[in-house]
């Protein structure tokens, strides 16, 4: 990891060492952590899933439409952006697990799924939710690459199947 | 009031909005995820449930009143509110609302205007009890002591 010159640092006066270190050290911890990018138009299953995730130590990204999503991933203009790394890396955001809600307006949870297993962001794991138990749409997602079908409200202990996910996702040394 | 007669009053209510199947599991979940860093989450929670519910309630309302009804609309703002409902554990407003959606699908206006009335009733009912239930909860803590588990 490359060392924090201090003439990089924007900001009104020099950063002691002491807090060079600290800012470092948190931004160390923060590349280390999973980072979840979560898509749900319910504000109120966002603030639920954000809380259940950061409960878990993950960094979260809630978006609120498929569309959203998709600019996020810098699918919306491009059907292909350029090859992105292994470590899914791409336009800056590092994105391990993408989890979305099934019934959204516009471009549903199948829609964004279909969308991301067509693109460079095929390999991350994506975990879609209901509220409704329907087998044929359960199918539906698994066949479509979805890792996961989950029936919401979720809770900490749904989060744990996830962390398997994630931990299946990382590469090997 | 002393303090421990607060915090039984408190429990008993806790106790009976379950017994009573106004609130379910749910409820549980969203207490066990506040903590020191997040004190407030769920009467925040909460209150963006009331918020959501009013702005579909309204909604509601309107759509019964169109010369033309639109059925399909309105049974997405209803699966909405169901689902909000079950994310923190308002458990007969869920269940009102599956009945809600039945009738949306039927397309039976009576059906709706009725559901509609018991569907803000009993939201009517949970808004007081839980508003009830922080109230007494913001007591104790005033009182200096912790919520009881």
């Amino acid at each position: 990891m490359e060392l924090m010159k201090s003439e990089n640092i924007v900001q009104d006066r020099q950063p002691q060492p002491q807090e060079e270190e600290e800012i470092m050290q948190q931004e160390e911890e923060e590349e280390q952590r999973f980072h979840v990018l979560a898509v749900d138009d319910s504000v109120i299953d966002r603030k639920l899933l954000e809380k259940l995730l950061k409960a878990s130590s993950y960094q979260v990204t809630c978006v609120e439409s498929g569309e959203k999503a998709l600019e996020y991933l810098g699918l919306l203009h491009h059907s292909s952006p350029a090859s992105s790394s292994s470590q899914h890396h791409h336009q800056g955001h590092k994105v391990n697990l993408i989890m979305t809600d099934f019934s959204m307006p516009g471009t549903s949870g199948y829609d964004l799924l279909k969308r991301i297993k067509g693109s460079s962001w095929k390999d991350v794991p994506v975990v879609v939710m209901s509220s409704e138990n329907v087998p044929s749409r359960i199918s539906m997602c698994l066949e479509g690459g979805a890792e996961e079908f989950m029936l919401k409200p979720l809770q900490l202990s749904d989060l744990h199947k996830i962390q398997a996910h994630l931990l299946k996702s990382l590469p090997h040394s | 009031m002393d303090l421990v007669q607060l915090q039984r009053q408190l429990v008993d209510y806790r106790t009976s909005l379950y017994h009573e199947g106004f609130l379910d599991e749910q409820f549980t979940q969203l207490q066990s995820l506040q903590d020191e860093n997040n004190p407030d989450f769920v009467v925040e929670v909460v209150s963006l449930f009331f918020e959501d519910s009013e702005r579909l309630l309204n909604e509601l309302s309107k759509a019964l009143e169109q010369q033309v009804i639109d059925f399909k609309r309105m049974d997405a703002q209803v699966h909405q509110l169901k689902g909000s409902s079950s994310s923190i554990g308002a458990h007969r407003v869920q269940k009102l609302c599956i009945v809600f959606r039945n009738y949306c699908e039927a397309q039976n206006v009576e059906g709706c205007l009725k559901c509609l009335q018991q569907v803000k009733h009993e939201y009517g009912i949970i808004k007081t009890k839980l508003e009830s239930m922080f109230q007494l909860e913001q007591q104790i803590l005033n009182a200096g002591g912790s919520i009881p588990v």
